[in-house]
């Protein structure tokens, strides 16, 4: 836009404006992280010998199918496949990505405010498989996977659903039907 | 204020000093308040996903790349406003504005400045709400059609689109606004 009779650039101009927001915004943060524990690490993921027993039962023939294609997103949760949820305890849901050439995965989706730094995948060996388990209470959940920060990948393996603004995700719905 | 980095604030906070939070607050509230507003158009609004930003991302401090708060921050905020849109919208709990009015008070305002003012914002509502984002991201926040893919999970193929979408709009709209 270099025309300077654009109205856009008044538009832009108006809107970098400064806004008038809560005075005591700050304050109001500060109290209500009284509230709430204090940020801690990120847990240890459990053994490998214990999420490959998992993996193996999970795969389905379409899995296969996008695994030679060198890619392939699966979740393991309640009612998944239509088999019972073998959860590492009450309330883990694990989530499974087969990325081979990745350097990074992140999951991001409605229980992580869709940051792409809240849950890091963990690789667990040289095949490109990476996972984490996630506690989610009972519900449905929109996700999707991010591989090395900019690619969007939602689960071709679950129901699909664009949010309001046209994004690709995922669904998955915990302890429902 | 310090004059101490981000990352150093963030591992003084992680390190369990809670106060030092107050100061990232300060640091970003202000640009972050402008995109709540500009994308909600209330200011109460703005202020509850504003707070709620940055409780969720104290929250999940430990998860995030101590050089990247801001825009690790600010991809947070853009998530909540979509939340908070959505819902607002599935509610219909929201005051619908009247546009005749709207257009006519953008007219009539005694000051000219405010009356600009209240159009361009008249006419920055009307945009259908991924257009809005858009447009705000890519000309108010100056964003990268790559680090606004990384925010919004949308590809910048279709991120370029919506930016003209609402370049094309917003000058409608004020033309139709215009005396």
């Amino acid at each position: 836009m270099t025309d300077q009779d654009d109205p856009l650039i008044r538009i832009i101009a108006v809107l970098k404006e400064p806004v008038a927001l809560a005075p005591d915004l700050t304050a109001r943060v500060m109290a209500e992280l009284e509230r709430v524990p204090s940020p801690g690490p990120v847990a240890a993921p459990p053994p490998v010998a214990w999420w490959r027993r998992r993996w193996t039962i999970r795969v389905s023939p379409v899995g296969a199918l996008a695994m030679a294609a060198g890619l392939v997103a699966v979740v393991v949760a309640g009612q998944r496949f239509g088999r019972r949820a073998e959860t590492p305890s009450l309330g883990q849901t694990q989530f499974v990505l087969v990325a081979r050439d990745a350097k990074a995965v992140a999951l991001v989706g409605d229980f992580n405010d869709w940051s792409l730094s809240a849950t890091p995948l963990e690789r667990t060996d040289s095949d490109g498989v990476w996972w984490v388990t996630v506690p989610l209470v009972p519900g449905r959940y929109r996700y999707a996977y991010v591989v090395d920060g900019t690619m969007w990948r939602p689960d071709p393996q679950a129901p699909a659903a664009e949010d309001e603004f046209g994004r690709p995700n995922s669904v998955v719905t915990i302890g429902g039907t | 204020m310090t004059g101490e980095n981000d990352a150093q604030l963030l591992r003084r906070v992680l390190a369990g000093e809670r106060e030092v939070y107050a100061q990232l607050v300060e640091r970003y509230r202000d640009r972050l308040g402008r995109y709540a507003l500009r994308m909600l158009g209330e200011r109460a609004d703005a202020d509850d996903v504003l707070q709620e930003t940055f409780v969720r991302a104290y929250r999940s401090l430990a998860g995030c790349d101590p050089e990247r708060f801001g825009a690790w921050v600010f991809g947070i905020l853009v998530n909540r406003c979509r939340t908070h849109a959505a819902r607002r919208a599935q509610t219909n709990a929201r005051i619908v504005t009247n546009d005749a009015a709207m257009a006519n008070a953008a007219v009539a305002h005694s000051e000219a400045r405010d009356a600009i003012r209240d159009a361009i914002n008249w006419a920055l509502e009307r945009l259908p709400p991924e257009q809005r984002e858009a447009f705000l991201l890519k000309h108010v926040e100056d964003l990268s059609y790559e680090e606004m893919e990384q925010v919004t999970g949308v590809r910048p193929s279709a991120l370029r689109m919506r930016v003209l979408r609402a370049r094309e709009g917003l000058r409608k709209l004020l033309a139709e606004a215009s005396p």
